[in-house]
């Protein structure tokens, strides 16, 4: 590891002052990602990790010179970026390959792009199949295969054309759990040889112990807008035993962190708002992007385990992403149905009574709970008002928009009006596009 | 499933097992031999002298000859058709700006009947070549390309703008350039549903093959000798041995186009197969089993697609059309491109300029003729799309929903609808007549002959699609029949039939020029409606009629389209789509 920090300081890739933003189909700007900096050095395996939507997966693509940045500025060896990036390739979640060519022909064409002498092709292209493990199935067509065997395929298109970094977007996330550790180890193996390429790998993760496994730095990445939080330097010996309790230190120092950073102990609820506060003024709470079956499950779950367990459990134990459980707890939070501190998530009294009831005292518990949102307390007040006793989708995305700009207002209705559904707290018809009260 | 996939493996030319000559190499040098003597022919029927009227011979013997001629001109206009899709459709989906313009260009091109083209094609080809055939033959040729080009740019296009995001990402990032992207990765991710339009289009193709070999404008007759002209003159003489033949021609041809050209391709095709849902037919072609044994046409494609690879390598891959930045197009290209917009743009003013002149002849009652006798066709199509439905959902229903039936019929339904109606339409009012009735009704009757099939088609794909789980849950329930259409198979074939519905009705408005107006043995039967007006039009010479009521239908079509067909598809969209 020393020699390693020695080497450090060449930087290889510098992202300086990103800002990445996209309008939306009704004309509003949506930030993905904000003043990341961000500097790649040589010989290093950095991995962001975040929950999803940060926008990690965009980050990656404006390294690769895929997605030009709204603003900001790419260099690569020192020389801002123009197109595509000449010394990254990608190994992308979905693999990607042509289901119109054979494992051979998927690699082999990435090297008649580049012109090289056939002779040539057919050596690379034999090479990297060997070193991924596929001798043999040259002449497979990739629906033939099972999801490890068409990522080594991806793996091995991404090596052949020997690139400076190596980029992987959640590599291993569609492979079932021992084959992605396998790849794994592979991936480092073929890494650590220094004389070759790549000398540089750059992954996406949301999985905590994958990157602790396989990164000498870690990028922690926040949501709404992405942007980095903190970036830990990762100085565990290689080869590394995620069965150690250093290492298990490591994952958990890194779960703190994560669960400071995405549920703070404070209060997240708007203040309570006075009364002489018109509704006009009231701060609304963006709710998370989670259905009314999740929450319930979740509390079902808790309950299971005497109303208290670690949040990191509970995502192994449900095999719910990691990223995606927060939101579910905070929108649990937010309806005081649980409480979060630190790691944890507890359930509530009310949280216990609303397990231990039937249908429709659970209805009624939720509909009360909703009645305490300031979202929700201003939509009904607005329906009251209207002489018709409706009112539009669009006009509800409008005040969305204005008062959570950051919201993708889409999205956030269709939580808005699922949460409503369930405590029948007002209807809402597709075919006409109104909002009712029930 | 190892069926397909020893099939699909089996495509590469096989290195190791060596293949002798066989009797199939020998048959396929007969072939090309005999093809030689074909063009030959072809090729002076081209050059020979411009004749004032072609002399049809009605006896069986010459129908070969005649038929091969139409066969190559339905293929020529094929190979125009591809290239047109491929630059245009490409042109659309690359450049956002154009798109904007040219996507609804194509859907009113679309909706203009052949004999729109026609008149102006056809004077100006025969000047453009007064000494020979070629002018007429090109014009013919041009005229069958506007019943085949559309729909397959539109597919095209489609496909293109639906490429998945990281097939294309990945193409960026190895730096495919754009003629490699095109054929390693546009073209087989567009090439199902290319074929399967390829198919539809030869069969629109034909339908008005009578009318382009054998055109008559005021007194000029601009005939060519081919299959449908053979039948025309068969027609107008009463010679019903002959009309037999021509349709037994017809129908020998079809069949030999499905089994040599299209079910190998389909079958070929397999391999850029994104996914498998739903219920399949294993497509296999006993002919493309054989051509892939023969080893000299394995010979003959692996040493033209290393000249054409390294040829198109050589031409393009230095130069880059787009920039490396963002995919934006380079400069010198781009002024290339305004170049083409500004001879465009001039192009169509001077059209509109011309057609505002000669539409000036007509008078306000004209038009309101026009309009009126519009609302008359408009009632036949929606008949005609309403009878068929009437009996094509129940039958589409039916075979769809059952493995053996779709197996069976499919192919044949295929090569039935790919009959060109026209050809029937004499004897079918013959018997109309017979029974009385008269042609402002019979011709609902021939229209629904030619469009009753994409109802069909479609329905039989819905009903194909319905997925397994759901038939078992009205199993489970013990839904009865009426119970399962209302709940399961209508809305489940709904998105489907809407498609069909729209080709339908375009290829009724199509159908009605033909079908309201009927020339038999000399003496001619019409209805009152839009394209008895067009075909009366083209007759006489009457140009500025002809270009007034050709407009009223392309109007008529395009706003229906807009208003209903669309607004249908849309509820089929959101509502049923599974």
């Amino acid at each position: 590891m020393a020699e390693l920090s020695a080497q450090v300081n060449s930087s290889l890739c510098d992202l300086k002052g990103i800002n990445h933003s996209f309008i939306l189909p009704n004309g509003n700007p949506i930030t993905v990602l904000k003043d990341i900096n961000l500097t790649i050095y040589r010989d290093e395996i950095v991995a962001l990790l975040g929950p999803s939507g940060c926008g990690k997966s965009t980050l990656l693509r404006i390294l690769a010179g895929l997605i030009s940045p709204t603003t900001g500025q790419v260099l690569y060896h020192g020389i801002p970026l123009k197109g595509v990036n000449p010394g990254v390739s990608i190994v992308f979640q979905n693999f990607a390959l042509y289901p119109w060519m054979t494992v051979l022909e998927n690699v082999e064409v990435v090297l008649k792009a580049k012109g090289l002498p056939r002779g040539e092709i057919k050596r690379l292209a034999d090479k990297a199949i060997r070193m991924v493990g596929l001798a043999g199935y040259e002449e497979a067509y990739p629906r033939e295969l099972s999801g490890g065997m068409k990522q080594r395929v991806g793996i091995a298109r991404a090596l052949v054309v020997e690139p400076e970094i190596l980029c992987m977007d959640e590599p291993f996330s569609q492979v079932d759990a021992l084959t992605a550790e396998t790849l794994r180890a592979e991936v480092l193996d073929i890494w650590s040889c220094v004389e070759k390429n790549p000398t540089t790998v750059f992954m996406v993760s949301h999985d905590i112990k994958e990157v602790v496994y396989m990164a000498d730095r870690i990028v922690i990445m926040g949501t709404n807008p992405g942007s980095v939080r903190s970036i830990l330097r990762n100085t565990l010996s290689r080869p590394r035993n995620s069965r150690s309790q250093e290492f298990l230190n490591f994952v958990d120092r890194i779960h703190r962190i994560i669960t400071s950073a995405i549920i703070p102990d404070v209060e997240i609820q708007a203040p309570v708002t006075p009364l002489k506060v018109s509704p006009e003024t009231m701060i609304l709470e963006p709710l998370p992007d989670v259905s009314v079956n999740e929450i319930i499950g979740l509390l079902e779950v808790l309950d299971a385990h005497q109303g208290e367990e670690d949040i990191f459990h509970l995502a192994i134990e449900i095999h719910k992403e990691f990223g995606h459980l927060i939101n579910i707890a905070k929108a649990a939070e937010l309806l005081d149905l649980v409480d979060t501190p630190k790691q944890k998530i507890i359930l509530t009294k009310l949280g216990k009574r609303f397990v231990d009831s039937d249908t429709a005292t659970r209805k009624r518990l939720w509909k009360e709970q909703l009645c305490t949102l300031n979202i929700y307390k201003r939509i009904l007040d607005m329906l009251r008002r209207d002489p018709k006793g409706r009112l539009e989708r669009d006009y509800i995305e409008g005040e969305l928009v204005l008062h959570l700009p950051q919201e993708d207002p889409v999205k956030m209705f269709n939580v808005l009006t699922g949460w409503a559904r369930y405590g029948e707290l007002f209807a809402y018809s597709e075919d006409t596009g109104y909002i009712t009260l029930e | 499933m190892t069926e397909i996939f020893h099939e699909i493996g089996s495509d590469k030319p096989a290195v190791h097992k060596p293949t002798r000559f066989s009797w199939i190499d020998f048959l396929l040098v007969l072939c090309i031999a005999g093809l030689f003597y074909g063009f030959i022919s072809v090729k002076k029927e081209w050059t020979d002298v411009l004749r004032p009227v072609v002399e049809i011979d009605l006896s069986p013997w010459a129908l070969p000859k005649y038929t091969f001629f139409s066969l190559v001109r339905g293929i020529i206009a094929y190979c125009l058709s591809l290239l047109f899709t491929l630059i245009y459709g490409y042109w659309a989906a690359k450049d956002r700006v154009a798109e904007k313009v040219l996507m609804p260009l194509l859907d009113i091109l679309q909706s203009i009947p052949v004999l729109g083209f026609l008149p102006g094609l056809v004077l100006t080809l025969v000047g453009l070549f007064p000494r020979s055939n070629v002018g007429l033959e090109l014009a013919a040729i041009v005229m069958i390309f506007t019943g085949q080009v559309w729909n397959m740019t539109f597919s095209f296009h489609h496909s293109l703008r639906a490429l998945p995001a990281d097939m294309r990402q990945v193409a960026r990032i190895f730096r495919f350039n754009w003629w490699q992207t095109l054929r390693w990765v546009e073209i087989p991710y567009a090439a199902i549903g290319l074929i399967w339009n390829s198919m539809m289009s030869m069969a629109g193709g034909w339908f008005f093959l009578m009318i382009c070999e054998s055109f008559v404008l005021g007194s000029q007759d601009f005939r060519l000798p081919g299959v449908g002209s053979y039948m025309s003159v068969a027609v107008n003489e009463g010679n019903f041995p002959a009309m037999v033949y021509a349709i037994t021609a017809m129908v020998v041809m079809i069949v030999f186009l499905d089994l040599f050209l299209w079910r190998p391709v389909v079958a070929w095709s397999q391999k850029f197969k994104i996914e498998e849902t739903g219920m399949q037919i294993v497509a296999s072609s006993f002919f493309l089993n054989w051509l892939r044994k023969a080893r000299l046409l394995q010979y003959i494609s692996g040493m033209s697609s290393f000249i054409i690879g390294s040829w198109f390598h050589y031409l393009f891959s230095r130069k880059r059309v787009y920039s490396e930045r963002g995919g934006k197009i380079r400069l010198p290209f781009r002024i290339f491109l305004y170049i083409i917009y500004a001879i465009f743009i001039s192009f169509f003013g001077f059209g509109c300029w011309k057609l505002y002149h000669l539409l000036q002849a007509l008078s306000i009652s004209g038009w309101r003729q026009i309009f009126w006798h519009g609302c008359l066709t408009l009632f036949r199509v929606l008949s005609a799309v309403a009878i068929g439905t009437l009996w094509a959902l129940p039958a589409g229903l039916a075979v769809g929903l059952s493995p053996r039936l779709s197996r069976i019929l499919q192919p044949v339904v295929q090569i039935v609808a790919s009959f060109p109606a026209p050809m029937l339409y004499t004897l079918i009012v013959i018997l109309l007549q017979t029974i009385g009735v008269s042609l402002n009704f019979g011709s609902i009757v021939l229209m629904l002959l030619g469009t009753q099939w994409y109802i069909l088609f479609n329905v039989i794909a819905g009903a194909m699609s319905v997925p397994s789980d759901l038939m078992e849950v009205s199993g489970l329930y013990e839904m009865n029949l009426w119970q399962r259409l209302k709940n399961l198979y209508i809305p489940a074939v709904f998105p489907f039939l809407v498609t069909g519905w729209i080709t339908a009705a375009g290829g009724a408005w199509n159908a009605s020029i033909v079908a309201e107006y009927v020339v038999f043995r000399g003496y001619t039967l019409t209805a009152r409606g839009l394209g008895a007006m067009i075909s009366q039009a083209a007759e006489k010479a009457d140009f500025a009629l002809l270009a007034g009521t050709v407009l009223t239908m392309s109007a008529f079509v395009v706003v229906f389209n807009r208003i209903v067909w669309r607004s249908l598809y849309n509820i089929a969209q959101k509502k049923y789509s599974l």
